[in-house]
């Protein structure tokens, strides 16, 4: 630890930072209390909760302003094995809700531009123009990142991550862990299993030795427990779209989800979505739904459009229509029954072989189908994401079958989860006005 | 003014240039034309024009370039725009630094060595992004004349700002904005900022160096020409004859070969 | 000249000996466990040139065309020879493409995948010998035929002969008295053709001084469709010297050693040249590719791309940069794997070709 490091750290970010931050999420709370939407506008009022969402998520960035020299940094994936880096009090950062805030807030397109003019092709994912180009040009909206000293890669997402921390290794010249995940086109299979859990292994001495110490098999266990806790609490949240009218929108989930991706396990996390719950359920009690009159009820797939979510939340919350569910969201509470704190690492690895981007496209399907029936949906968007091919590979056929098998009616919406470039209103919005059309005339 | 010695035909997709040179490298005679769709008969017309303008009588021979190079009947020799532009605007402005062609079709960054060479150059893909044919396309859309496109742009007051860069994206931009009332010379401002933010990242990605030059049809745009200044912090030099370049290199090119008639 | 056979004759022939025809996709896969279940391995680079329309109808614009041809390929009949489907999990795309058969498209033949590791550790050698024992099994169902420990190692060895083959043919392109097109044409014969029939079409490659003229151009990229590219690269006056194409020089897997047949293939496939689909790390490969072109005399590196190619994407700034620091040029163009390069692309190559003179 470096004195002077750890100086600025107690400074500002335990002292003065945290209090700031806290105070600010007050004030937030009384601004979101006091919002009175206009008569015209389609959707309620907002969830008062995201103000905690934003303390935890500013707090956490704040932290990593000061993190070098203090705690050891770790760069993951955001579906990589932490819980060996959390044991040794790694701070971690995933670039990939670092993209995902830079989308929403609406620099994204600036910083892959910074990627572009160095080389990258516009057709490499643009969360990896992202932080590529908050690398390169060491700007972002949050600050600063503070350099990783490990860099953890898990393939369970997609390769892309794979090109793309081969790059990030090269330019920091830091190691890099790879966990890699063999895509399941089937039910799992033991040496897949195996294989996973002897690479979770190798990860320990790897993490130990940048750490410089060892880790506790019993915080180990701890850190389980706590991820279960907190992955069971977000599928609940996401289960109480089941009310009629939903209390929650998939925009609402998109907006509050960085706690379960970059801090989950953390107490604080857990308490955030306790609170949350009880919004929810205070909605439910009043029989208040997140929009105003809801008509239709339809999934969303894929990952959001960052810098569209109020836009399509209103133009779509004004036809009636609620995105109340969405595979990408549900991704980060559905593998929480599989976690089993009494076999950590076993079970670890079979949960990380398993998110929705590591399982066939006919599983995917199967997932939408059933979301369809527990939620009682009129219809689906599937977001056809360019940047996003293990994402997208494979939805014409799903909408096929959804729509004539199903008989549920679904459109696919092509955009891009963060370069606002390739997005075009008029087509996007002529193509979701036809789509409601279907659905009011199925 | 020497007479003609070699001729350089730069047939572009929308333009087809021809230029004679003297023994000293003069440009002593050119033209410019929209491009025909018969390439063939078009080149050898401006050729005939050209040698009876500037030519001695006899034969002069001539070297093709532009991407309909390779049909132009009678060349000597054919080489790509790209070396033609770097060998036109070195002699025409005569220093080596980074030359940027907004063409029509195409848009190219290249970087120029002592000597005229092209050292290094990097060229737009297949769409339409980041060319002139972006900006006649959606000037088109709202019944501008080219010429008006940058002094209109300039004359803005305001910006609407155009997030797609596709041209066909770019043109369901503009039929909104436009519906929604948006003023035609905020959106202009807004195309203009589109194309040059695309040229930018070419620039940025062969590494900017100075001086920066500037040739093709679009350097005749003065907003063009601002904002690239302004997002570059480079001063622009401009050739006198900024659409001819790539016939003029053609023309030198010939001419350093020697192979005089 | 060489003659070559055609795949409908080799198909013909694979169909005398009784055996069957197995249609692999890109890139790395065990011929040897191939061949000793009886099936011959027919690779599926593309094709260019089919019509694209069944491929659309699955696989979205932004997919890249080795996806979208190769399963309108399948749709047009054009795999009908084929009695197994093999998909190696080369990237997101063909990991899409191969679930998207099995679970939508379900064609005639049975869909058969491998997974390889990114990376080589003892965990990735051991999964890789058990992933090879799953895919073995799986060809025994389909083929009835499961070879003995001897048979296996016999089909390695006769692989591993044809790949020191192929590496003396790439080692010493300047040796071989062959055009570009036809010395590429010559390389490529490994995709479709029986381990002992290329040794002997290797061996049998006009020897003396090979074609020197105009600039030396090493070529790298997935693999350089249509073939036409060549004939083009000669006449802007250039050639192709040593090449880094994932269908050529990236496949010159060492022969092993150990006594395990399937330790033996495992270890080739990982242990094979620096490939970004395998993981490999970006300035290595880079340090190998300049070293490469030092080695044969290359000025400059041609990248030839499948357009939305990723794994390929993400390098090319660096080996750019590598390369420049290194004082040799590059050029990064892409293609559409269809019948034609557009004009566009050529021009750049030219312009290249004009700048290394
Ligand atoms: S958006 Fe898709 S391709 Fe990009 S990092 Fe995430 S999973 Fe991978
Ligand atoms: S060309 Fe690239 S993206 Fe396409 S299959 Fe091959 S490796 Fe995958």
């Amino acid at each position: 630890m470096n004195p002077k490091s750890y100086l600025a750290y107690t400074l500002g970010y335990q002292l003065f930072g945290k209090s700031f931050l806290s105070w600010q999420r007050h004030s937030d709370e009384r601004k979101l209390r006091a919002i009175r939407p206009a008569p015209d506008d389609p959707l309620n009022p907002p969830l008062v909760g995201t103000a905690r969402m934003k303390e935890l998520m500013s707090r956490h960035y704040l932290e990593g302003r000061y993190a070098n020299g203090v705690r050891k940094v770790a760069w993951v994936t955001s579906g990589a094995p932490i819980e060996v880096l959390r044991a040794l009090d790694f701070f971690l950062i995933y670039p990939e809700n670092h993209a995902a805030l830079c989308g929403a807030r609406r620099h994204a397109e600036g910083l892959a531009v910074e990627a572009e003019n160095a080389g990258y092709s516009r057709d490499i994912c643009s969360y990896a123009r992202t932080d590529i180009g908050a690398a390169l040009s060491g700007r972002t909206p949050m600050g600063k990142l503070p350099r990783p000293d490990l860099l953890v890669c898990c393939t369970n997402i997609c390769q892309t991550v794979l090109y793309w921390y081969r790059v990030l290794a090269a330019h920091f010249g830091v190691p890099l862990y790879v966990v890699d995940t063999p895509f399941l086109y089937e039910k799992v299979a033991d040496h897949q299993l195996d294989y996973v859990l002897e690479q979770i292994e190798g990860l320990i001495p790897v993490a130990e030795k940048v750490a410089g110490r060892r880790v506790s098999r019993g915080r180990l266990q701890e850190i389980m427990e706590q991820g279960k806790d907190c992955a069971e609490l977000w599928l609940e949240i996401m289960d109480r779209a089941q009310h009629r009218p939903s209390p929650i929108t998939a925009f609402d989930g998109f907006i509050n989800m960085g706690p379960i991706v970059d801090l989950r396990g953390e107490p604080e996390t857990f308490a955030f979505y306790k609170e949350l719950l009880r919004e929810i359920d205070r909605r439910i009690e009043q029989g208040v739904g997140a929009i105003r009159d809801e008509r239709k009820r339809v999934l969303w797939d894929n990952l959001p459009v960052w810098y569209k979510i109020g836009k399509l939340s209103r133009h779509l919350g004004a036809k009636g229509v609620n995105v109340i569910v969405s595979t990408y969201t549900y991704a980060w509470g559905e593998l929480a029954p599989m976690m089993d704190a009494s076999d950590p690492m076993r079970s670890a690895a079979r949960v990380y072989l398993h998110p929705i981007l590591n399982r066939s496209t006919g599983d995917k399907l199967r997932s939408m189908r059933e979301m369809v029936a527990r939620f009682q949906l009129d219809g689906a968007i599937l977001h056809s994401d360019r940047s996003c091919k293990p994402y997208s590979l494979g939805q014409i056929d799903q909408r096929d079958n959804l729509a004539n098998d199903l008989g549920v009616p679904a459109v696919l919406l092509e955009a891009d989860h963060n370069d606002p470039r390739v997005y075009s209103d008029e087509q996007a919005d002529a193509r979701l006005d036809a789509f409601v059309e279907t659905m009011e005339a199925a | 003014m020497g007479e003609a010695k070699w001729i350089g035909i730069d047939a572009g997709s929308t333009t087809c240039k021809a230029v004679a040179v003297d023994a000293a490298g003069d440009l002593i005679a050119s033209r410019i034309e929209p491009a025909h769709p018969v390439i063939e008969d078009q080149a050898a017309r401006l050729v005939d024009e050209l040698r009876a303008e500037a030519g001695a009588g006899g034969e002069v021979p001539v070297v093709a370039t532009g991407y309909g190079r390779k049909l132009v009947r009678g060349a000597t020799r054919n080489i790509t725009e790209i070396t033609c532009h770097a060998r036109g605007v070195f002699r025409a402005l005569k220093q080596p630094g980074m030359l940027v062609d907004i063409g029509g079709q195409d848009t190219k960054v290249i970087v120029i060595g002592p000597g005229g060479r092209a050292v290094d150059f990097m060229m737009n893909d297949k769409c339409a992004a980041g060319t002139g044919r972006f900006l006649e396309h959606s000037a088109a859309r709202l019944s501008v004349a080219i010429e008006d496109l940058g002094p209109r742009a300039l004359g803005a007051v305001g910006e609407e700002s155009i997030s797609s860069t596709c041209t066909v994206f770019a043109e369901s931009e503009i039929i909104s904005l436009v519906a929604r009332g948006a003023k035609v010379d905020a959106i202009l401002l807004g195309l203009h900022r589109s194309l040059i933010s695309r040229v930018v990242a070419m620039i940025h990605s062969v590494g900017l160096r100075s001086p920066l030059m500037l040739s093709g049809g679009v350097a005749r745009n003065l907003a063009a020409r601002a904002m690239l200044e302004q997002a570059t912090g480079q001063k622009l030099h401009l050739p006198e004859h900024p659409q001819l370049m790539g016939a003029y290199g053609a023309a030198l090119v010939g001419l350093e070969s020697g192979a005089d008639r | 000249m060489l003659t070559i056979p055609t795949r409908a004759e080799v198909v013909r022939q694979v169909r005398e000996r009784g055996e069957r025809v197995a249609a692999v996709l890109p890139i790395h896969y065990p011929r040897a466990l191939l061949r000793a279940h009886g099936f011959q391995p027919m690779e599926v680079w593309g094709p260019p040139s089919v019509s694209v329309v069944e491929g659309n109808a699955h696989f979205q614009a932004y997919t890249c065309g080795i996806v979208r041809n190769a399963t309108s390929f399948l749709l047009q009949g054009g795999l009908d020879a084929a009695d197994v489907i093999v998909i190696p999990h080369t990237c997101d795309a063909l990991q899409g493409m191969a679930s998207v058969l099995k679970d939508f498209i379900e064609p005639r033949q049975p869909v058969a995948t491998i997974y390889l590791p990114r990376a080589a550790r003892s965990a990735d050698r051991g999964f890789l010998q058990a992933e090879l024992h799953r895919l073995a099994q799986q060809l025994a169902e389909i083929s009835g035929r499961s070879p003995s420990g001897g048979e296996l190692m016999a089909a390695i060895e006769r692989e591993e002969e044809a790949d020191r083959e192929l590496g003396a043919l790439a080692e010493h392109r300047s040796e071989i008295d062959l055009g570009d097109r036809d010395y590429f044409t010559l390389l490529r014969a490994r995709e479709f053709l029986p381990a002992e029939s290329f040794i002997e079409l290797a061996r049998s490659a006009p020897r003396g001084r090979g074609p020197d003229r105009g600039v030396p151009l090493m070529i790298s990229g997935i693999v350089p469709e249509p073939m036409d590219l060549f004939d083009h690269i000669n006449e802007m006056g250039a050639h192709v010297v040593a090449d880094d194409l994932a269908c050529c020089s990236r496949r010159l897997y060492r022969p092993g050693s150990a006594s395990d047949p399937f330790e033996r293939m495992a270890d080739a496939l990982l242990g094979g040249p620096l490939d970004p689909t395998r993981g490999s790390p970006i300035l290595e490969r880079a340090r190998a590719v300049a070293s490469r072109m030092a080695q044969c005399g290359a000025k400059g590196l041609l990248v030839y791309d499948v357009k939305f190619c990723e794994p390929e994407l993400f390098d090319v700034p660096l080996l750019r940069k590598h390369l420049t620091e290194a004082g040799l040029s590059m050029l990064h163009v892409e293609f559409d794997m269809t019948g034609s390069i557009a004009q566009q692309t050529l021009t750049r190559i030219e312009a290249f070709v004009e700048m290394l003179q």
